[in-house]
């Protein structure tokens, strides 16, 4: 059955809508007036052009940022990915129990960034952490998270990756459940060892999943904030900032918000970039969803 | 042949062992470190046998009145946030699969570009606007801030679910002189409860959880208690690690329990959210 009139359907969608437009369209459109002027809270504003712009890209600071970012999206979501694939074939190779570790595994997704970060502080204290004494035990080096600022990117690598990886694993383990059984028994059946059934029968048909999974953290991971304020609010001496804490920094620490919502729209063009191949991919998803 | 079955098996057993380490470990050790009696805390290696005491939790009655205050925030927003979530994204999600335009699929690519924009960026114009009408600090604004970041996944979500109710079923109804408000309340939404519970559990997850949002927006009156447990850790005076830890496992356990009951539609949504938008 159709909704025949569009005035029929309106009232239905008016209150998405609505929300979305004046929670997140408009504001983001007025940050680019924002981004345009020199402003600060309380104080009427000057057009600049791309000043803020040119002042952020060569912020040292910025670039500082900008650079641990990227550092966290690509360490932290490359190892998700290795682990969340290797955990679905090693589900859909068959367990016992497979429900209950199922879980198991996504215990972490109810767990808040508040309470990771208390965790993994405790837990890589460096005097009473458990992990910490594991590690000296072990004759490896602690991480001594608290001074040294590579070594607390690598804590909230770590964090994020377990806050996320229930995430990435429930992704590919549907999409590899989904792979009909009969293609692994046909490769069998023409003499395909179990790594070559993995190369040419698992990699391609989860290539789609694996985009998917890809882009969504990306673009997730690339906003990151709690995690980093939480751990070191971006010290000692703003060396752990990344972009988002930059932008929090500016806005609402130094009052400069122009500058601040400069580094807003570098980010969200940052994730439309990124976004690019995914909605390419959906547009082929929506137009086959067309009734 | 017999080895090589042995081997895959001991294998699959160690690497299920570090997984469920890896998943749990953090978990029930702040679990369990709520009820240890002040120096086992820190024992190490970690004291897995202890008798247990209820000391933080007393100590955190006393003296953190403030959380309770904070949970009690929580519950109202995540309630709040979830209706009005699970309202909006049915009604539109219900036209969405019941009606097809070309500005209609346009707009289904406008809610998944609306997910591209990191929360961090609308803070900067609704702070000030928040401040001006004073509303800073209510339940009312987290509520429609958690709400509409959910709206669009939410939206797309239902669109699918209800893409596999039979349109037989409202035409049936609408024969019966069921308008489009009693086909939606009487037909749709009882056959898509698992998309709503799935939508319900995204929103319940985030809003019992965030921080960004209430760390900007609130100050005392609807502080949530995420933002009291940040307090505690970041406390000048050294953090209380017993009442931290006491605090976080009454935070974690509701929705740790919620997550768990609600695993089905947690990977149905995650499933098809991320396949459909």
């Amino acid at each position: 059955m159709r909704l025949n009139k569009i005035t029929e359907a309106l009232p239905f969608l008016a209150p998405v809508q609505i929300l979305i437009l004046s929670v997140i369209v408009i504001p983001s459109l007025y940050v680019v007036w924002l981004s345009l002027n020199a402003s600060s809270f309380g104080q009427s504003a000057t057009f600049v052009g791309l000043d803020n712009y040119i002042r952020v890209l060569t912020d040292p600071a910025f670039l500082l940022a900008l650079g641990n970012t990227v550092l966290i999206v690509i360490f932290a979501v490359h190892l998700e990915l290795a682990l969340g694939l290797g955990m679905a074939l090693l589900f859909a190779s068959g367990l016992p129990f497979r429900r209950v570790l199922l879980v198991a595994v996504l215990a972490p997704y109810a767990v808040s960034e508040v309470i990771a970060v208390a965790m993994w502080r405790f837990l890589f204290d460096p005097d009473v952490g458990p992990v910490t004494a594991m590690l000296t035990w072990l004759g490896l080096p602690m991480l001594d998270w608290s001074f040294e600022p590579s070594h607390a990117l690598i804590m909230i690598g770590l964090l994020t990756i377990w806050l996320h990886l229930p995430f990435t694993f429930i992704i590919l383990y549907a999409a590899r459940l989904a792979i009909p059984k009969d293609l692994y028994e046909a490769a069998r059946i023409d003499g395909a060892t179990a790594f070559d059934a993995f190369r040419r029968v698992t990699i391609p048909l989860l290539g789609p999943a694996i985009v998917v999974a890809l882009l969504f953290r990306y673009i997730f991971a690339f906003r990151i904030f709690s995690e980093v304020w939480l751990m070191t609010q971006g010290g000692p001496a703003r060396s752990t900032e990344v972009v988002a804490v930059y932008l929090y920094q500016e806005a609402f620490s130094f009052n400069a918000f122009g500058t601040a919502a400069a580094t807003a729209w570098i980010m969200v063009l940052a994730s439309l970039l990124l976004a690019t191949g995914y909605v390419f991919l959906l547009r082929k998803q929506v137009a086959g969803n067309v009734h | 042949m017999c080895t090589d079955k042995l081997a895959i098996g001991l294998g699959k057993t160690v690497a299920v062992a570090v997984i469920l380490v890896w998943s749990l470990f953090p978990i029930t050790f702040i679990l369990m470190s709520s009820f240890k009696p002040g120096q086992d805390i820190f024992a190490v290696p970690p004291k897995f046998v202890f008798s247990p005491t209820i000391q933080h939790y007393v100590e955190l009655w006393n003296g953190w009145g403030v959380f309770f205050g904070g949970l009690l925030n929580s519950t109202i927003i995540t309630a709040g946030a979830t209706v009005l979530a699970i309202t909006t994204s049915t009604a539109a999600g219900y036209v969405y699969s019941r009606y097809s335009s070309r500005m209609l699929n346009a707009s289904v690519m406008f809610l998944i570009i609306v997910r591209l924009i990191p929360p961090i960026v609308v803070t900067l114009p609704l702070f000030p606007i928040i401040n001006a009408i004073g509303l800073n600090d209510t339940h009312i604004v987290l509520m429609v801030l958690y709400a509409t970041f959910f709206v669009s996944l939410g939206t797309v979500l239902m669109r699918t679910f209800i893409d596999q109710i039979p349109r037989e079923l409202d035409e049936a109804a609408q024969i019966d002189g069921a308008g489009r408000l009693t086909i939606l309340r009487r037909v749709i939404v009882p056959l898509a409860a698992p998309g709503i519970l799935a939508v319900a559990v995204f929103v319940v997850v985030f809003a019992w959880n965030e921080f960004l949002f209430a760390f900007i927006f609130t100050a005392t009156r609807a502080k949530t208690a995420p933002l009291v447990i940040s307090e505690m850790i970041g406390s000048i005076d050294g953090v209380d690690w017993g009442v931290l830890f006491a605090a976080s496992t009454v935070q974690l356990i509701p929705v740790l329990l919620f997550v768990i009951f609600m695993n089905r539609y947690l990977v149905a949504g995650l499933t098809a959210g991320a396949t459909k938008g």
